[in-house]
């Protein structure tokens, strides 16, 4: 299916890029123009980003770190 | 008439429901057509018409409450590839279309607006009746295969 309809770029196509090495929303918007016009696709896209992500034995994804919440030394040290 | 701003609200955002199913529902069908299965561009654009009265119907009722309807929103349209994948994607919008649409049922009833309520229950009407045309769509494809199916399509 249309992933981002503004600029024509389907699930299949975001798959195909992880395998070509994109990993992040960055590289997408960067290699398909993902997201760049409406904006309205960049939970979708992200969505189908991950699926693929995590299909990959090869990535480990590394949550993001609210920056709202002091960073604990002991996660960081130990 | 000044209408409840909580009855408004829950009316917008039914509102937004269809100007995005509109605009869906339009271009699968201009796919078929360009496709060549012409019962699905027939079914698939009437759907489409039904939509744009629902959201008139939704916007004159708003303006009766004194609200302002919100023609400036608009969902993340599903749009298919294929013509299994695009019933799918149709059938998906209808059935969180349904459920928001019983979200602004029980508003309605809360807040003791029953014309709204009266509204709204004549639109699902219609909504479950396409949905059953859709799971039907989805069932043939699935006990006849999707070739046999697209070959009465044309
Ligand atoms: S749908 Fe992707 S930018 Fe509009």
């Amino acid at each position: 299916m249309y992933v981002c309809l503004c600029e024509g770029v389907t699930d299949k196509e975001i798959e195909k890029a992880v395998d070509q090495g994109a990993r992040t929303m960055r590289d997408l918007r960067r290699n398909l123009c993902v997201g760049s016009q409406c904006g309205k696709c960049t939970c979708h896209a992200r969505d189908v980003l991950h699926e693929a992500l995590q299909a990959r034995p090869d990535v480990i994804e590394v949550p993001i770190r609210d920056a709202s919440i002091p960073m604990d030394a002991e996660v960081i040290y130990s | 008439m000044r209408g409840n701003t909580v009855v408004i609200a829950a009316l917008n955002k039914v509102l937004t429901r269809k100007l995005t199913a509109i605009n869906q529902y339009f271009l699968h069908a201009r796919m078929f057509k360009n496709w060549g299965f012409a019962t699905l561009n027939s079914k698939i654009y009437k759907a489409s018409i039904e939509e744009m009265k629902h959201a008139d119907d939704v916007i004159e009722r708003i303006l009766l409450l004194d609200g302002l309807p919100n023609l400036q929103e608009l969902g993340k349209l599903y749009i298919g590839e294929e013509p299994a994948e695009m019933l799918k994607l149709d059938d998906k919008l209808q059935t969180e279309d349904i459920r928001h649409i019983r979200d602004a049922i029980s508003v309605c009833e809360t807040e003791h607006d029953f014309v709204s309520r009266q509204m709204l229950a004549k639109i699902l009407e219609q909504q479950e009746e396409h949905q059953d045309w859709l799971d039907t769509q989805r069932s043939l494809i699935e006990t006849i295969g999707v070739e046999n199916y697209l070959q009465q399509q044309l």
